[in-house]
């Protein structure tokens, strides 16, 4: 099968499961038992407003009509308007979504490169003390809260020493650029052990095949060991890892948003379930899942690419 | 260059990078920094019902009241109105002059890009805007069955595809170019405050013709400040001042504890430049910003609070000598803990009264509001005619054998026989604490509690369908008067309306609609003394505190207090650049 039918054929694969998450997030909806017209209404609501709320929100519709419209936005992007601020949700959506990637992609980029170098370094010393060294370093990285790392950069390095901005975002670059360093270093010490740790681990594995012995009793050098085949051989865990994460950038990450005021989706996200404003939550869900679809394909023709041995069925 | 040193060398060009684009504070320009712990919903004045929201739309918009800045209790004067209203004998006819000259901000939806004039017709479609059914404002409980003729024409346009914005309402015309008359359908003596409400601001037809459903980010009003285009995903936006707002002048009266500020008398207003208001959720990066001089004034946030206020209830020498002033006044709201009325179990006055002698509300103030807020004697907060400041409650300060006592008179000795009592709260840490703070109150009574923790719409639900026994929750003002606390114990008005603990006693009731219909007088005061005492006696809830806000500013912003209705607020404020030079090296 050529990667194009694949791709078509994988893509085709993901109407059912778009269908099934707009059941479940419907469903969900539908049996919470909460009420959005009195919610939006706040203390002074009256039952006649939130009878006349309810029919303006259509929720008096028969409840197929309604999962109908859930099913059509997932297909065409019109999520329609906010019910907390009126806003179009694809606007609202467009506007979060930049601010959050200029703070999780340069993360995720620093990162990843990083730990895998560094995963590379630790197996080329297994069991020294450099290896164990940058272990205990990953373990104890993971073992502090990332709010501590945050009240910590944030009150010593943002404002004792004045190198970073405290909190704060400005459209456009390099605006944005003093806002998100300290947030992207934050980020970085977050994601570096639990990488690492996976990385490390994924390249041991491979380190005690019978090929690497074979590599060696030929006469290659480590270096080349390590890098001509362990590391190739490593790379579908480590492809699988990597793209996973993506759909997860777009998101943001909300700690951070919240505490360096960046507008990003994460904090639009929570917003919207404490507000209850039901087409937002509809909307990132449907986004997210549709994310992970696309990206897990992504990943599969990713493996073709690294390892000739894959085929597509 | 050596791998290492290339490291070096690049990490400490990114250093100077961050640090030479590290923002200065601007020293040159009058700007008011501030910082809001919540994004804003929109600028539609129609559904500004939090506080962020109406603080931002009353920088854009005004209406046709204010409240006296520099007087307390609070006191309405006219802002676009060119004074108080004429009132008829019947007290149910209101005839506003309006005044001339008061132009809209210049905006593409005019003709030729100009604002144009404010005239009565304004009012009368901004208030028709409030009860189009369309639109749902939110603030139209305020005004709902209060305007002859206005219920009707919502229900008739209710049914119909497009709201008909032509057809005249009995009650709200406008009688010429500069007159707007109201005609109420019965006494309603709190209908002035209304007026003062972001809900009733002025907005022009043009505009929201044509910007349509994006009106509410594209605020167009007469206000001394202007936005421009707003985006409400947005952390940060920036106001600047209307170079066309009319000749207002600083106010040249002042209740005693505001007389220092009347250096400002008679000064047009406003005296800033810009606004910049930045969204800042989280304590800390707000407290630091603040201490950095970016942020002119902000609460006290709680974790800060010891390291920042004395015992005394003063300032910390250390924020004193950089020049940082403390600000303590009452807010005007309650917390309380209701019983659900509809339970037969909780109709047993003895029950009540006995739980709300064994609840501490001291170790509650010291342990949630560092000891800083009012124990509440009943409904009425100070600062509103009502409040009794010597009244002590018979039921409000502990006693446990008297609980004890009343909870046997009660037909449950020691808590024999009493069922498992749940107390509902909202989900976050602290409404937990204070669950467990109350159960282990109660338990000293024999009274067993089972604390019950609800996302806020969960609670909201359950309160609405009364399935709940006891809750915790709070009350802020929507306007200075007690009518506004007092009903929350009215009969008629049980959930979905405001009176979510179903409380119903006829006589109360009685009182409440007699004085909700009185002006303001000595007899409607002891009338809402009386209900005070009763709501006290009967012990509906358990009441909790009156909250203080205690904030602290920057000795450069001039003319700030602290005050429970902030629209319009910022005009008053001053930003004095000198000092502000001096104190920049101490922080």
């Amino acid at each position: 099968m050529n990667t194009w039918s694949y791709i078509i054929r994988r893509l085709l694969y993901t109407i059912p499961i778009i269908l099934g998450v707009c059941l479940i997030i419907f469903a969900i909806f539908n049996l919470s038992g909460y009420d959005p017209a009195q919610l939006l209404l706040g203390k002074h609501a009256s039952a006649k407003q939130i009878a006349e709320v309810r029919h303006e929100l259509g929720l008096d519709r028969p409840l197929v009509e309604q999962y109908l419209d859930i099913v059509k936005s997932a297909f065409t992007f019109d999520f329609g308007r906010s019910w907390a601020t009126k806003q179009q949700i694809i606007e609202m959506i467009k506007e979060g979504a930049i601010p959050s990637l200029t703070l999780t992609l340069p993360a995720f980029l620093i990162s990843t490169t990083l730990s895998i170098l560094l995963a590379i370094v630790v197996s080329f010393f297994r069991g020294k003390a450099i290896d164990r060294a940058l272990v205990i370093i990953s373990v104890s990285l993971m073992s502090i809260p990332s709010l501590a790392y945050i009240l910590f950069f944030q009150k010593f390095f943002a404002y004792e020493m004045g190198w970073f901005e405290i909190s704060g975002y400005e459209h456009g670059f390099p605006y944005f650029v003093p806002y998100i360093i300290l947030p992207v270093i934050i980020m970085v010490v977050l994601n570096l052990g639990p990488d690492l740790r996976y990385f490390r681990t994924v390249i041991l594995d491979d380190i005690y095949q019978d090929y690497v012995r074979t590599a060696r009793a030929k006469g290659l050098s480590e270096k080349a060991v390590l890098l001509k085949h362990v590391l190739k051989n490593s790379l579908i865990p480590i492809i699988t890892y990597v793209i996973i994460q993506i759909p997860f950038l777009i998101l943001g990450t909300l700690l951070l948003e919240s505490f360096f005021s960046i507008p990003g989706l994460g904090g639009l996200t929570v917003k919207a379930v404490f507000d209850n404003d039901f087409p937002v939550i509809k909307a990132m869900t449907i986004l997210s899942a549709m994310g992970y679809i696309i990206f897990t394909v992504i990943t599969d023709i990713l493996y073709t690419v690294v390892d000739p041995r894959v085929r597509l069925k | 260059m050596k791998s290492r040193n290339l490291v070096s060398f690049l990490l400490m060009s990114l250093l100077a990078v961050t640090i030479s684009c590290t923002k200065k504070v601007d020293l040159n320009e009058k700007v008011l920094n501030l910082a809001v712990t919540s994004e804003i919903k929109g600028m539609d004045p129609i559904y500004s019902n939090d506080k962020y929201s109406s603080n931002e739309v009353g920088r854009v918009y005004e209406g046709l009241l204010e409240y006296h800045y520099l007087k307390r209790p609070y006191t309405l004067v006219p802002n676009l109105a060119e004074s108080l209203p004429e009132v008829s004998e019947d007290g149910l006819t209101y005839t506003f002059k309006i005044k001339k000259g008061v132009l809209f901000h210049d905006d593409k939806a005019f003709e030729g890009g100009k604002g144009r004039e404010l005239v009565a017709e304004d009012f009368v479609y901004s208030i028709k805007r409030l009860a189009d059914p369309k639109l749902q404002g939110l603030g139209w409980w305020l005004l709902s069955g209060k305007i002859k003729g206005l219920d009707a024409w919502r229900d008739k346009n209710a049914e119909k595809d497009k709201v008909d914005y032509s057809e005249e309402v009995e009650g709200l015309r406008a009688l010429d170019k500069y007159t707007l008359q109201f005609k109420l359908t019965k006494q309603f003596p709190q209908f002035l405050y209304s007026l003062a409400m972001p809900f009733t601001f002025a907005v022009a037809k043009e505009v929201v013709d044509h910007y349509g459903k994006e009106f509410l980010n594209h605020p167009v009003g007469t206000g001394p400040f202007m936005l421009g285009e707003f985006k409400q995903t947005a952390k940060k936006f920036s106001y600047t001042r209307n170079p066309k707002f009319r000749k207002k002048l600083f106010p040249s009266e002042a209740s005693d504890e505001f007389k220092h500020m009347l250096k400002y008398a008679g000064k047009p207003v406003p005296f800033v430049d810009r606004i910049e208001i930045n969204v800042v959720k989280e304590d800390q990066p707000r407290w630091l910003n603040f201490l950095k001089g970016r942020v002119d004034y902000i609460g006290i946030p709680k974790d800060n609070f010891e390291a920042a206020v004395t015992p005394g209830k003063g300032l910390d020498k250390q924020f004193e000598e950089k020049g940082v002033e403390l600000s303590i006044s009452p807010s005007l709201d309650v917390t309380y803990t209701a019983f659900n009325h509809d339970l037969k179990l909780l109709q047993n006055r003895d029950l009540r009264r006995a739980l709300a002698l064994a609840y501490d509300v001291k170790e509650f103030n010291k342990l949630f509001y560092n000891g800083t807020a009012l124990p509440a004697q009943s409904v009425i907060p100070p600062g509103i005619a009502g409040y009794m400041p010597d009244y002590v409650s018979p039921y409000r300060n502990r006693d446990l054998a008297k609980a004890k006592e009343l909870l046997a008179k009660a037909g449950y000795p020691d808590g024999k026989g009493l069922p498992e009592i749940t107390y509902d709260c909202p989900s976050s840490s602290t409404s937990r604490q204070i669950g467990e703070l109350f159960k282990k109150q109660m338990a000293e009574i024999g009274v067993n509690i089972k604390v019950v923790q609800n996302s806020w719409p969960e609670l909201q639900k359950k309160i609405t369908k009364r399935q709940v026994m006891l809750y915790g929750i709070a009350w802020g003002a929507d306007y200075p008067d007690a009518e506004n606390f007092l009903q929350l114990l009215y009969g008629p008005n049980k959930s979905p309306g405001a009176n979510g603990s179903g409380y119903d006693n006829p006589e109360f009731n009685k009182l409440f609609a007699k004085a909700s219909i009185m002006q303001d007088s000595p007899e409607r005061t002891a009338i809402y003394e009386e209900l005070n005492k009763m709501a006290a006696e009967e012990v509906p809830w358990i009441y909790g505190v009156h909250r203080q806000s205690y904030l602290i500013k920057h000795s450069w912003l001039k003319n700030y207090m602290t005050t429970d209705f902030e629209a319009g607020q910022a005009q008053y404020l001053d930003v004095d650049l000198d000092q502000k030079k001096k104190m920049q090296d101490k922080l």
